[in-house]
Formats: structure tokens, sequence, C-alpha cells
């Protein structure tokens, strides 16, 4: 699990008079559960390019325990990211016409980085995330179980630190349920730090830390308990 | 990666085949022209090899040959008889043939020559040279069997040409094939043409071949389809067991044209020189093709350039579907760049695909105009007995390794856009 340092983040765009993101200085503890809250344009979407770096910033350090992520160059950055973090987003990305389990492999595929274990890893996860068939196609499935698959994918390399952008909002309350419920389980068994960009209370309720943005800046950075790093 | 493509490819099925049908057919295009035009030079050459040097009145060169050496049925003028007397008397001449055109059976030219090139054109699979009036040697790809009497049509029978009742040949003879025009000739005695014609060399006297003129300016349509009605030669009966009488002489009738073959190159040149002109015509068949190649080669250009066009413009549509295509994936290339693909598995992945789907249209393209040209030139020796050899050639390889490389170059574009996608902008699209 990975710890997040951010010091003097400032992201503007060419035509805005103010800085979308406005940050001098965040930290978040290895292991712990996050999540970011904020209206729509507050900002949440770009922390979390910025942090998982796609999206580079100039200035300022992102630091994922001892590696500043700003100063790295786009193929490094892809790497880096393909090694250590695991991504869960709204619209699933999973690939139609390959199964679960291929879409589960696909980015180890594409990144050269399969392992021996890890066709055994991702089955695993399959269970783990309650779908048994391997090798039924993604376009044939709920979009329950899509992310549930998906969230299968953001483990397969055992990533430092989970990242889900609004990972229930196009679930139905019972689907968004157990995609919550996933991915914390998910993210204590796996060791990895949870950060979670979410509207939903059932989802952002269960986190240990709330943080709100409003326009670029941290309005609020509430504890709900105490969780050991 | 080659699962993910595939994957990609079956879904996008639809459109993949259209891709990939266009690029074939607009390489077929091309290369059945390039195709067609190479067995058309190479088929008419090997064709018009077997005769050194044609003799004709003077006229369109080009016809003589086509009349002469491909037997196409049109009006050739006529030279006087005694050329050919002439040139058999020639210590220059291995040997020289007349031949006469006019009548068709089925659709198969009767050409009446003499015996000499009967035996010397191809060896005989069955039978034997005509040896008399009313015999007749056949192509190899007349079908027909020996022993067969064959009711000689003036012209040509769709064109309303009469049938001559005088005489009917016997066939006795088949030559191998030559991959000429004369696989499809039915070879009879000269004297029996001239015969059936009124022009016999017996009814021609000295005195009468004077004010012949006008006879044989009506005879100068000797290979013109149809019988003319006002022509009032005289249809004798004509005994079909005469021995033949190749003894030319001053007195033979009018002729349209004659193979000669010299005994040397050297004398080729010096008979070419000396038959042009007085009233005759000399041609190297070789030479004059060359010169109809020339035209040829005029027009290969034009289609070359027209299937180029075609090409251009489905390169440039495909270019087009494809740079819209990568625009509608921005969002799933932004997603395989978010999960750690790198740049060079995007670049890869859309160049790929879309090189696979060109490479098959230009595998099939090459597959799909050789069929067309086999078809073709299969429909041409059919009417023509000319044996086009299709074939590719080194050359074409050359080609086709172009035209993948430029293909190559052409996906590279797309893939190259793909490639400069940042990841968060193509994930937001």
């Amino acid at each position: 699990m990975l710890s997040l340092d951010l010091k003097n983040i400032s992201v503007s765009y060419p035509g805005l008079s103010a800085p979308v993101l406005d940050i001098p200085s965040l930290s978040i503890a290895a292991g712990s559960r996050v999540a970011v809250t904020g209206a729509s344009g507050s900002g949440k979407s770009t922390l979390i390019n910025i942090v998982t770096g796609l999206e580079r910033v100039r200035t300022g350090s992102i630091r994922w325990d001892k590696t500043d992520i700003v100063p790295l160059s786009e193929r490094s950055r892809d790497r880096w990211r393909g090694t250590h973090v695991g991504l869960v987003m709204q619209d699933f990305h999973l690939f139609p016409g390959l199964s679960a389990l291929d879409n589960i492999l696909l980015p180890a595929r594409l990144s050269r980085a399969v392992q021996s274990g890890d066709r055994d890893r991702a089955m695993m996860l399959l269970n783990a995330v309650g779908l048994s068939r391997a090798e039924q196609k993604i376009e044939t499935m709920s979009r329950g179980e899509m992310q549930r698959v998906a969230i299968a994918r953001a483990l397969l390399r055992k990533p430092g630190v989970l990242v889900a952008d609004e990972p229930t909002a196009s679930l139905d309350s019972d689907s968004g349920d157990a995609v919550a419920r996933l991915l914390i389980d998910l993210s204590v068994s796996n060791d990895s730090t949870l950060i979670v960009v979410s509207h939903d209370p059932r989802l952002t309720g269960r986190l240990d830390r709330c943080i709100t943005l409003v326009a670029g800046r941290v309005s609020s950075d509430v504890l709900h308990r105490e969780k050991a790093a | 990666m080659t699962r993910f493509i595939l994957a990609d490819l079956r879904r996008l099925w639809a459109g993949s085949l259209v891709i990939v049908l266009l690029i074939a057919f607009a390489t077929a295009l091309g290369v059945a022209v390039t195709l067609q035009e190479r067995a058309l030079r190479l088929g008419s050459a090997r064709a018009a090899d077997k005769f050194d040097l044609v003799i004709g009145a003077p006229g369109s060169e080009t016809q003589l040959l086509l009349s002469a050496v491909f037997l196409q049925p049109s009006p050739l003028p006529l030279m006087p008889g005694d050329v050919l007397s002439k040139l058999s008397a020639d210590p220059r001449v291995s040997w020289a043939a007349p031949v006469g055109f006019g009548d068709s059976f089925s659709g198969y030219p009767i050409v009446g020559t003499s015996s000499v090139l009967a035996g010397t054109l191809s060896a005989l699979t069955e039978g034997q040279v005509f040896s008399r009036a009313g015999e007749a040697v056949i192509g190899a790809a007349v079908k027909l069997p020996l022993g067969y009497e064959v009711k000689p049509t003036h012209g040509l029978a769709e064109l309303g040409g009469e049938t001559h009742t005088e005489l009917a040949y016997r066939i006795t003879g088949r030559m191998a094939p030559t991959g000429t025009s004369w696989d499809r000739a039915i070879l009879v005695p000269i004297q029996s043409v001239w015969s059936l014609h009124g022009m016999g060399a017996h009814e021609h006297g000295e005195e009468e071949h004077a004010q012949d003129g006008a006879h044989q300016g009506e005879h100068a349509e000797g290979a013109a389809p149809g019988h003319d009605d006002g022509d009032d030669h005289e249809h004798a009966h004509i005994d079909p067991a005469a021995p033949l009488d190749e003894a030319w002489t001053a007195a033979s009738p009018g002729l349209p044209a004659i193979l000669v073959k010299p005994k040397t190159i050297a004398d080729a040149y010096k008979l070419r020189q000396e038959y042009r002109g007085n009233g005759t015509l000399a041609v190297f068949p070789g030479e004059v093709l060359t010169n109809l190649y020339a035209t040829l080669g005029d027009a290969k250009r034009v289609l070359s350039a027209v299937a180029i066009g075609a090409q251009v413009l489905v390169a440039a549509a495909v270019l087009l579907v494809t740079v819209i295509h990568i625009g509608q994936r921005r969002r799933q290339i932004g997603a395989l760049r978010a999960f750690g693909a790198p740049q060079t598995a995007v670049l890869l992945i859309v160049w790929l695909e879309l090189f696979l789907l060109v490479a098959v249209g230009i595998l099939l393209g090459f597959a799909i105009g050789y069929g067309a040209a086999r078809i073709l030139s299969g429909l041409f020796s059919g009417e023509s007995g000319v044996l086009l050899p299709v074939g590719f050639a080194r050359e074409d390889l050359a080609s086709a390794l172009a035209i993948t490389l430029f293909a190559a170059g052409l996906a590279l574009v797309p893939a190259l856009l793909a490639y400069r996608q940042s990841p968060a902008a193509a994930l937001r699209a």
C-alpha cells in the first residue's frame, strides 16, 4: 500500500481566471480509505487525473511513498500507473468481444507484465467479486457484473492504491451497494490504499476520511474514524 | 494483443469488410490492367513469332498483320498473283505460302493456303496434310472430328453469309496447338478457295487478266463478311478429288497476303526492302506489333492512371474512415492508456488493425485481379485462339511491396493520432 503526499499543486487551463485545482498540501496515509466529494466542476476528476499521472502538472510534487511522479516522462508515468494504480471508473471501460477473464488480464498483457500466476489470480479475483463464468463475453453481462469485472481488473497487479471514480453512479442501488462493499473489502484484503470519488453516501459513509473540494480547493477534510495506517 | 485486435475486428466486422473490399477492388483494378496488358503483349508476340515476313498489297500494315497473322476477318486489298511465283522461285526464300480468306465454318475461319504451311506451322497430331482440293487440315482448337465434311460459308454465317454448295472439305488432319489464331483455323488448299470464288487459275487467261481489275476490286473484299449479291462469279462444280496444283505462276489469281520464311535474317531484311513498293507491302510482324504496343502502351497508361486514381480515392476514403474511427474510439484508447498500456502498445494496436485490413485487401485484390485477367484472357483466347499467358512477374512483387509499404505508412497516420492522445483528455471525450 502507498501513501500520498501532495505539495503545491496548482492546475490552470488557459482562459480560466482561477485554477481548477489548487492544493498547497495534502497527505493520505498508506492503507487509508478516502472519499473525495464535491459538486460538479469542483476539481475531483482533475485531482484523480493528476494523482494517477493521467494528467501532468508542471509544478509542485506528487509523492507516492518515495516516488515523485511530477518529473516522470509520459512513458514512465504509464509504467508506474500500470504497476501501482488500480483504476475503477464510472463507465467500466471494459472491452467488448473479450471474455471477463481476458478483460482482467488485458492491461497486464498490453504492458507485457503478465506473470505466471496472473491467470490464477484473475480467477481468484473473479470469485472474490462473486462471478463464476470467466469465459462469459463482457457485452452479455449486467452493469453491476461489469463493474465487478472492472474491480477485479484493477486489483490484478496488486496495486498499492485503488482509485475509483464514481464507481456506483451508473448502477442500481443493490448493485451499487454490492460494489461499494467489494471495493472496501478487497482494498483491505489486497493491502491497497483506497481513494474514491463519489457522491454516493452509502459508499462515502463507509470510508475513513472524507475530503470535500469546492472550486478546486479543499474545503473540508473529515476523519470518520481512526484507522491505523 | 492479437486477441484484442481480433475481437475488435470481429466487433467491427461490417466496417472492416467494407474497407477490405474497397481496397481489394482498387488493387484488383490495377493488377488486372497490368496483367492483361502484359498477357496481350506476350500472347500476341508469341503468336506472331511464327511468321517472319508477311507480304501483302499496299495498305495498312496493322490490318495486314491482323488479317494474315491473327486471322481477323476484314477486307484486304489483293496483290497480283505473280508475286507468289516470284517469291517461290527466290533463292533467299525457304518457303512462301499464300493465304486467302473469305470463308468460315461455325465461326472458324477457313484459310486457303499451301500444303507447305499446313505442314510447317505445327506438327500434325493426327491425320495428314491435305493433298486434294477437297481436303482440309484443322487447328488444335477446332472442335471437329477427322473425316468431318466442312461446307464453307462465304463470310460469316451470323452475318448472313451464303453457304457454298459447290464443295465440301473433308478434314484429313489436325495440327498440334500453336497458341496462335491458327489453332482456330481450317486450312484448305488455296486453289479451292480461288475456285469457289470464281478465281481459279485456269479460268483466268492472260488476256482475261488484263481486264480483271474490276473483278479483283470486287474481291478486294476477300474477307468481307457476307456475300456480295452483285458478285457474278461463277460457282462451277469443283472436284474434291482434284490433285493439288501448287505450281504458282504469274497467272495465279490475286492474293491478300503471303507468309514468307526467309533463309537468313539478312535475307529477311533484303526481302522486306525489295517488296516494299511496286504494288506490295512487306512487314515484319514483330515490328508492326511494336508499333501497335506503343499505341497499346498509351491505352495502358490511361487505364493505369484511372486505376491509380481509384486507388488514391480509396486510400483517401480509408484514411478518412479510420481517422473518424479513431475519433470515435478516443475513450477506448484513453482507457487502455489509463490502465497502464504503454503508448507504443496503443500505436501498435491501431496500426496493426488497419494494416491487417489493408494487407488482406491487397492480397485479395491481387487474387481478384489475377482471376479477372485469367477470365478475360480465357474469353479472348476462346474467340481468337491466341493464347494469353497471364502471370505475375518480378516487377509485380515490387509493386505489391510498394503498395504494402505505402499502406503501412498510411496506417501510421491514425496510429500516431492515437499515440499522441492524452489519456485524460481522451477519457473526457
